[in-house]
C-alpha cells in the first residue's frame, strides 16, 4: 500500500470513508433497534455474489448495475431462509448461516476465477480499496472528485431520502410492527425497504472496507450511540457523528501506523463502543459505578451520625466518648461529618450540632417507624426487625414517614420500647 | 500403508485434484488431516445446532485473527500450532467479551454478537496488514487464514489438526449423552442436578477449538460454516442424534477433501469457500431429495393428503346429491362445482378426485338401479356399494371428531393442550389438511348439539 503525502489525498479519503460509514451508521440504527443485526451481518456477506455477477456482466464498481444485483443478493438471502423456513423447516439462524455463508464463499470463488478479466479481486473483498480510491477520480463541476466518494454521497442520500420519507411507518415498524400492520402500514414493504437500503449501503462500504468489516459499520455506531441517547433521531444523529468520527480517526491512525484502513476504522469503532459502555449516562459503568459510591457514601454518613445520636440516647447526655468507626468509609465519613459542622468534638467528647441532630433523628425515625410497623404487620419476631429496618431507613422520606406515624396509634414507641423521634419541621 | 491401498487411491485422488502427478505421502497425509477436521466439526457442530445455537462459533471465528496475529508477532515464528493456539485465546476472548456486554450494557444480543464480530476481525486485519507493511520475515503468509489455504500445510501441521479433531470428537462421544439432554430438555437437566451453565460452557467451548482447528482448511471468515452446513444437511436425513452425528460428519469430511482437490486443482484459488461450496452443495441435495423432510419429501405427502382429502369431498358431495334413498343419481358438473368452491386450483384436485374415484370403481356411470328422471339421463352417475359404505364411513367419522371437540368445549377442557385422542386416529384419512379446510368449509358436518340434561 502506497501512500501519498499529498493532503488532499488524505482528505478525499476521509470524506469517503466518512459518507460511507454516514450511511451505514443510518441504516444500522434502524437494524439494531430491531434486533436485525445478525441479517446486517449476513446481507453485507450475501451481497458479494450478486456484485460478482453485476461486475462480470459489465457493470461498473458503484454503477447502478452492482447495486441492483446487490439489492437482489440481499433479498435472495433473506428470501432463501425464509424459504428454507417454512419449506424444509430450518431454524431462521441455522438458515442464515447457511445461506450467507454459502453466497459468501459463491462470491469469492467467483471474484476469484474472473479477477484476470475485471478489477475485482479477493483482496478487495476483504480489505476494502479505500486507499487507492483516491487516485480514481471523476470531474463534477470542474473539480476531479474521487469516483467513490460520488457514489458514496449519492448512496448516502438515497439512504436519508428514503428513512427521511418513510419515517413515520419505518418507526412504527421497528416499534411495534403488530400495532403497525392492524392499522395499515404496509410492514413488509417497510421491512423490505429496510433490507434494500441495508444492502446499497454494504455496497458502498463494501468498496470502502470489504465484505466483512461492513457489519462493523452497520453495528456499532447505532449500538454506541443507543447507550449514550434515548430518542431515535437522536441515536440516529449521534450513529452518524460516531460513523464520521471512527471514519476519520480510523484513517488517520491506518495512516501513521501504515495498517489497514478498514481494519483501523473497525478498531476505532469498538474504541467508541467501548468509551460509550464506560462512559454512558444512566447506566455506564462509570455512572452506575459513582451512583453505587454516593449511595454508599450517604449510608455511611447517616449511619455515623445515627450512631451518635443513639451513643447520647443510651447515655442520656449531650457528650458523648466518639463510638468505634467501622469501615475506612465509616472513618471518612466520620471526618466529612466533622468538618461539616455536624458534629463537634470537644475534650475527646463528641456533640451533635443542630443540623446533626435533626438528621440523625430523621434516620432513627425512620428506622424506628418502620421497626414498628413491620411489628404489628409482618408477624416477625422482634429480633427480626432491625435487618430490614437497617435497610430501609435510607429509603423512607418525609411523606412516607407520615403517613406509617398515621397508621400506629397516636405516641407509640418501637418494639424495643424506645421513644420515636417527632418529625422536625425545618 | 500398505502398497496396494496406495496404488488404489491414488488415481482417485490424483483425478480428483485435477493434476497428473498431484499426489504424494505429504498431500495424503494434509488430505488426512483436512478430512478429520471435517470430521470433527461437523460431529461438534451437531450439538451446537441441536442446542439450537448454530452460530455461536461465528463471533469466536472471526476472532481468531487477531490472535494469530498477535502470536506471530509475540513469538516471530510462523509455526501453526503456535498461531492456532493464539487464535485459540482470542476466541476465548471475544466470547468472554461477549459475555461481558451482555451482562453489563443493554446492548442486545444480535448487536453484542455483531460487535464482537466486526471489531475483533478489525482489529485481525489491521494487525496483519500492519505486518505484512513491514515485512516482518516470515510474516508474509498471515493473510491465508483469511480464507483458508492448506497447500501450506506441512505433516506435522496435518498431524496436529488430526490429533486435535480425534480429541474433539472423543470428548463429544464422551459427554453426548449431557449434551442430548441439554439439547432437547434443558429444564430437566437443570432439575435432575446437572451443571447446566458449565456443560453449555464446555460446548461453547469445544466449538471454539473446532473453529480454530478449521482456521487452515476454510479461513475465519468462513469457517463458521464448516460447523453449520453438515450438520444441517445431516438433520434433514435422520431424527436420530446417533445417525445425525456421524452423518454430519461424513458430510463434513467429504466436502473438506472435495474442496482441498478442487483449491489443489486451480492453485489462485483459496479452500475455504472451496469446503463451503461443497458443503453446501451437499446441503442443497440434501434439502431437495431427503426422505420425510426433504423439499420433494413434503411436497409429496402434502399432495397425497390433498388428494386423499379431496376424494372424500367429492364422496360426500355424492352422498349429498344422490337424494335420500341415494338413488336419484350425480351429474358430474355438479359435483365438481360443489366439491372444488371457487379456486381453480380446487376444481383441478377436484377433478382429479373424481378421476381416481372412478378408476377405483367408487362412483359408476349411470346405471340400473336409478330412479327415472327427465332431462340430464345422459350424464348421470352414482356412487357404487363400496363408494356409499366409504362415504357413510367418511361422515360417521368427522360427526365422531365433532363430537369429540364438543364435549371437550362442554367440559371446559382446553383441546388445544389436553388429551385429545389423534385426530388422525379418529378420523383416518377423512383427516383435512388446514389448506382445504380453509377453501371449502364443511355443509354437512354439523356438530350434533348434546342434549341439555335439565
Amino acid at each position: 500500500m502506497t501512500l501519498d503525502p499529498n493532503l488532499t489525498v488524505h482528505a478525499w479519503s476521509m470524506a469517503t470513508a466518512a459518507a460511507v460509514s454516514a450511511s451505514c451508521g443510518l441504516v444500522g440504527g434502524f437494524l439494531v433497534v430491531r434486533r436485525m443485526s445478525l441479517l446486517g451481518d449476513a446481507i453485507s456477506h450475501a451481497v458479494l455474489p450478486g456484485i460478482a455477477v453485476a461486475v462480470l456482466a459489465g457493470g461498473s464498481l458503484g454503477g447502478p448495475f452492482v447495486f441492483a444485483g446487490a439489492v437482489a443478493a440481499a433479498l435472495a438471502t433473506v428470501w432463501l431462509t425464509q424459504a428454507l423456513h417454512a419449506g424444509v423447516g430450518l431454524a431462521e439462524d441455522a438458515g442464515a448461516g447457511v445461506v450467507f455463508t454459502s453466497l459468501f464463499a459463491l462470491g469469492v470463488v467467483i471474484v476469484t476465477l474472473a479477477a484476470s478479466r475485471v478489477d475485482l479481486d479477493p483482496e478487495c473483498v476483504l480489505y476494502g480499496i479505500l486507499e487507492l480510491s483516491a487516485f480514481d477520480r471523476v470531474p463534477v463541476a470542474g473539480v476531479l472528485v474521487p469516483r467513490a466518494l460520488v457514489t458514496a454521497v449519492v448512496v448516502l442520500a438515497l439512504v436519508s431520502g428514503l428513512l427521511a420519507s418513510t419515517w413515520r411507518w419505518q418507526m412504527f415498524t421497528a416499534f411495534d410492527p403488530a400495532a403497525a400492520r392492524a392499522v395499515g402500514v404496509p410492514v413488509t414493504a417497510v421491512t423490505t425497504s429496510l433490507l434494500a437500503a441495508t444492502a446499497v449501503a454494504a455496497v458502498a462500504g463494501f468498496e470502502a472496507v470489504g465484505a466483512v468489516l461492513v457489519v462493523a459499520m452497520l453495528v456499532v455506531p447505532a449500538a454506541t450511540a443507543e447507550l449514550l441517547v434515548q430518542r431515535m433521531h437522536h441515536v440516529l444523529f449521534v450513529a452518524v457523528g460516531v460513523a464520521v468520527l471512527a471514519a476519520c480517526a480510523g484513517w488517520i491512525a491506518a495512516w501513521y501506523w501504515n495498517a489497514s484502513a478498514a481494519g483501523m476504522i473497525a478498531v476505532v469503532l469498538g474504541c467508541c463502543y467501548a468509551v460509550a459502555v464506560v462512559v454512558a449516562p444512566g447506566d455506564g459503568i462509570l455512572a452506575r459505578g459513582l451512583s453505587r459510591l454516593q449511595f454508599s457514601w450517604r449510608v455511611a454518613c447517616e449511619d455515623r451520625l445515627a450512631q451518635i445520636w443513639r451513643s447520647c440516647e443510651a447515655e442520656d447526655s449531650p457528650a458523648v466518648p466518639l463510638p468505634d468507626a467501622g469501615g475506612l468509609l465509616e472513618r471518612l465519613a466520620g471526618m466529612w461529618l466533622e468538618r461539616s459542622g455536624r458534629v463537634n468534638r470537644r475534650d475527646g467528647l463528641v456533640t451533635l450540632s443542630e443540623v446533626g441532630r435533626r438528621e440523625a433523628e430523621m434516620v432513627v425515625r425512620s428506622h424506628r417507624l418502620w421497626e414498628t410497623w413491620l411489628g404489628r404487620h409482618a408477624d416477625l419476631p422482634a429480633d427480626h426487625l432491625h435487618p430490614p429496618a437497617e435497610w430501609l431507613e435510607h429509603h423512607l422520606g418525609a411523606a412516607m414517614r407520615e403517613r406509617i406515624e398515621a397508621e400506629l396509634p397516636h405516641g407509640e414507641s418501637d418494639p424495643h420500647g424506645r421513644t420515636i423521634p417527632p418529625e422536625s419541621n425545618s | 500403508m500398505t502398497p496396494w491401498l496406495w496404488f488404489s487411491i491414488r488415481p482417485v485422488i490424483a483425478s480428483a485434484s485435477g493434476t497428473s502427478f498431484g499426489l504424494t505421502y505429504n498431500t495424503l497425509v494434509v488430505v488426512t488431516g483436512v478430512a478429520a477436521v471435517g470430521f470433527a466439526a461437523g460431529v461438534v457442530g451437531s450439538l451446537a445446532l441441536l442446542r439450537r445455537r448454530p452460530l455461536v462459533g461465528d463471533a469466536a471465528a472471526h476472532a481468531t485473527l487477531a490472535g494469530v496475529a498477535l502470536a506471530f508477532l509475540a513469538t516471530g515464528r510462523r509455526d501453526l500450532p503456535t498461531l492456532l493456539v493464539g487464535a485459540f485465546v482470542s476466541a476465548v476472548a471475544a466470547l468472554a467479551t461477549l459475555v461481558f456486554i451482555r451482562r453489563v450494557t443493554r446492548t442486545r444480543d444480535d448487536a453484542a454478537t455483531a460487535i464482537v464480530i466486526g471489531v475483533s476481525f478489525g482489529i485481525g486485519l489491521a494487525l496483519i496488514s500492519g505486518i505484512t507493511a513491514r515485512g516482518l520475515p516470515g510474516g508474509g503468509g498471515l493473510e491465508q487464514f483469511l480464507l483458508g489455504h492448506t497447500a501450506a500445510l506441512t505433516v506435522r501441521d496435518a498431524a496436529v489438526l488430526a490429533v486435535v479433531s480425534l480429541l474433539a470428537v472423543v470428548v463429544v462421544a464422551v459427554g453426548l449423552k449431557e449434551a442430548v439432554v441439554l439439547s432437547f430438555d434443558a429444564e430437566f437437566a437443570a432439575a435432575t442436578g446437572w451443571p447446566v451453565g458449565l456443560l453449555d460452557l464446555a460446548l461453547v467451548g469445544i466449538v471454539a477449538v473446532m473453529v480454530v482447528v478449521g482456521l487452515p482448511a476454510a479461513g475465519a471468515v468462513l469457517v463458521t460454516a464448516m460447523v453449520v452446513i453438515p450438520p444441517v444437511a445431516a438433520r434433514q436425513w435422520t431424527d436420530r442424534v446417533g445417525r445425525m452425528l456421524p452423518l454430519a460428519g461424513l458430510i463434513g469430511l467429504a466436502a473438506a477433501v472435495a474442496g482441498v482437490a478442487a483449491s489443489a486443482a486451480r492453485p489462485g484459488l483459496s479452500t475455504g469457500p472451496l469446503v463451503v461450496l461443497s458443503a453446501a452443495a451437499i446441503c442443497a441435495v440434501s434439502f431437495l431429495i431427503a426422505p420425510q423432510r426433504g423439499w420433494i419429501a413434503r411436497r409429496w405427502s402434502a399432495a397425497v393428503l390433498e388428494n386423499q382429502w379431496s376424494r372424500g369431498r367429492v364422496l360426500e358431495v355424492c352422498l349429498q346429491l344422490s337424494g335420500p334413498d341415494g338413488r336419484d343419481g350425480v351429474d358430474p358438473t355438479a359435483v365438481m362445482l360443489r366439491a372444488a368452491g371457487d379456486s381453480w386450483a380446487g376444481r383441478r384436485t377436484a377433478s382429479r378426485a373424481w378421476q381416481s374415484l372412478a378408476r377405483d370403481g367408487l362412483i359408476l356411470p349411470g346405471g340400473s338401479g336409478l330412479k327415472p328422471r327427465r332431462g340430464d339421463a345422459g350424464n348421470r352417475w352414482q356412487l357404487s356399494n363400496a363408494g356409499m359404505a366409504m362415504a357413510w364411513e367418511r361422515r360417521r367419522r368427522i360427526e365422531a371428531w365433532n363430537h369429540v371437540l364438543d364435549e371437550a368445549v362442554e367440559s371446559g377442557r382446553d383441546w388445544l393442550t389436553l388429551d385429545l385422542p389423534d385426530p388422525v386416529d379418529v378420523l383416518g384419512s377423512a383427516v383435512a389438511p388446514a389448506t382445504s379446510v380453509r377453501r371449502a368449509p364443511l355443509p354437512v358436518a354439523t356438530p350434533r348439539v348434546p342434549e341439555s340434561q335439565d
